[in-house]
């Protein structure tokens, strides 16, 4: 069968799954699955048989994770969720991020409150990670505006990345036995020490499996006209790492703002990288001109992407996991807004096309070829 | 000592599609534990994992909604309707 790129796209009210050629024309629409209930996580699963999966996150009855071996023709959920042990006192709010394990049936989840989970059986049972969920600073975490939340996990061997808002970025260097944070240079805007030892807004972080030791990062920024204890902190928001995320540094110099949610690797170059910056007031794109930024020398300089995108009146949000990149030999951007829209950028990002426009709003947008 | 569940159509499906259960308890507590007991993806949809009802969910035994009653505590008589709702909600 000809290669299909898969979009799983996660809204406010379900999931959705776009499907084309690998020419990238004419994407069909199916869904919702989980009719009206909130996804904010997909995961499509190319080890042997593809399989997608995506959290279903309902404020009312609780949270299910769905799976499809059919390519999102049809979902079911798996046979449990991610559950808090009884006597822990937690209870979960949300499924925030989905990733492949080690072996072929195992799979990670980050939930809020900041827990890690793992399966060995494709999603059908679960347990919970103590090493990082019960770590001696779990109980020190605050909520961000968006939830106490694990959003990356990001695997590389035995080294395992977390990174959590706000919590900061946490590391394993044993498979997920220990964690520590590992958050050297990583600043923090609304706490009076600018460099805590964690307790960082994390946004989003992202590598490239032929450059573990490389790092990127989407950190909470917009601090550099504070006038507080500890002074102003510019360009805290966006940062690169070259040991394997025990010390960062700022790469935020050229862009417009370093406030911003995704942000992601080109599959076929480390050094380039894309971000999505947002004035960090309002989480709109600065002077409401949306633009994809993107650096070719690992952040030392950046440019825009825009042609295509609206130049004008346009005040959408992209959030954390709402952008990604495909894997083809001239890979396709994709990302979705909070107004619904989800826009392909062709050619690594040079020209912007909206393929849906009138979706609901846009939690999450993951990309698979397979 | 029988009394009626009445489930939600979000809920139904982990309690073989009935729309309305019958079992035997003396409180609205003891009501959820058999639940827990008899079909537990149910209860976990209407309570988490400390046992508390979720938020968004409202038990009413008849018309009357139990933390206008004696909340979990509430007895149930031979007869009585527990009913399960969401509650209202938009966007």
């Amino acid at each position: 069968m000809a290669e299909r790129v898969i979009l799983c796209i996660g809204t406010k009210k379900g999931l959705f799954i776009a499907e084309a050629s690998k020419r990238r024309q004419g994407f069909a629409l199916r869904g919702p699955f989980g009719a009206g209930v909130d996804v904010y996580a997909a995961l499509i699963d190319t080890r042997g048989t593809p399989r997608l999966y995506a959290s279903s996150c309902n404020p009312f009855f609780g949270m299910k994770v769905l799976r499809s071996t059919d390519l999102g023709k049809s979902f079911k959920e798996t046979k449990s969720a991610p559950e808090f042990p009884k006597d822990d006192g937690r209870a979960l709010a949300n499924i925030w991020s989905l990733e492949a394990g080690k072996n072929k049936k195992d799979l990670w989840c980050g939930v809020e409150p900041a827990a890690l989970f793992r399966s060995g059986d494709g999603g059908d049972s679960w347990e919970m990670v103590e090493s990082i969920s019960n770590h001696a600073h779990a109980r020190q975490w605050q909520p961000g505006a968006g939830g106490l939340c694990m959003h990356t996990i990001l695997k590389d061997g035995d080294r395992l990345h977390l990174g959590i808002s706000t919590g900061g970025h946490y590391l394993s260097e044993d498979a997920g036995k220990t964690f520590g944070p590992s958050n050297e240079g990583v600043g923090a805007g609304f706490v009076p020490d600018p460099y805590p030892e964690f307790g960082q807004c994390v946004h989003k972080i992202a590598g490239h499996k032929d450059a573990p030791g490389r790092l990127y990062m989407q950190n909470h920024g917009g601090w550099a006209t504070w006038d507080g204890p500890g002074g102003p902190r510019p360009d805290i928001g966006v940062l690169r790492s070259d040991d394997h995320g025990k010390s960062w540094r700022s790469i935020a110099k050229g862009l417009p703002s370093d406030f911003g949610f995704p942000i992601v690797v080109h599959p076929h170059d480390p050094d380039t990288v894309y971000v999505l910056p947002l004035e960090p007031s309002t989480r709109t794109c600065p002077d409401a001109k949306p633009a994809v930024w993107r650096s070719e020398n690992g952040g030392d300089s950046w440019k825009p992407l825009k042609r295509g995108l609206p130049k004008k009146d346009s005040f959408f949000t992209v959030l954390r996991d709402a952008m990604d990149i495909d894997e083809l030999k001239s890979p396709a951007l994709y990302f979705g807004t909070t107004t619904g829209q989800l826009w392909i950028g062709r050619d690594g990002g040079e020209e912007w096309e909206c393929v849906f426009d009138s979706l609901p709003p846009i939690h999450c947008v993951k990309v698979g070829v397979v | 000592m029988y009394i009626t569940v009445h489930v939600p159509r979000q809920l139904r499906a982990y309690c073989d599609g009935s729309s309305t259960l019958t079992l035997s308890a003396t409180s609205v507590r003891a009501a959820l534990s058999e639940l827990e007991r008899t079909y537990p993806d149910l209860y976990r949809g209407v309570c988490d994992e400390t046992d508390s009802v979720r938020r968004h969910v409202n038990l009413f035994v008849n018309t009357s909604h139990v933390r206008d009653l004696n909340g979990l505590e509430t007895p149930l008589r031979p007869g009585d309707e527990l009913t399960i709702l969401p509650a209202v909600s938009g966007g």
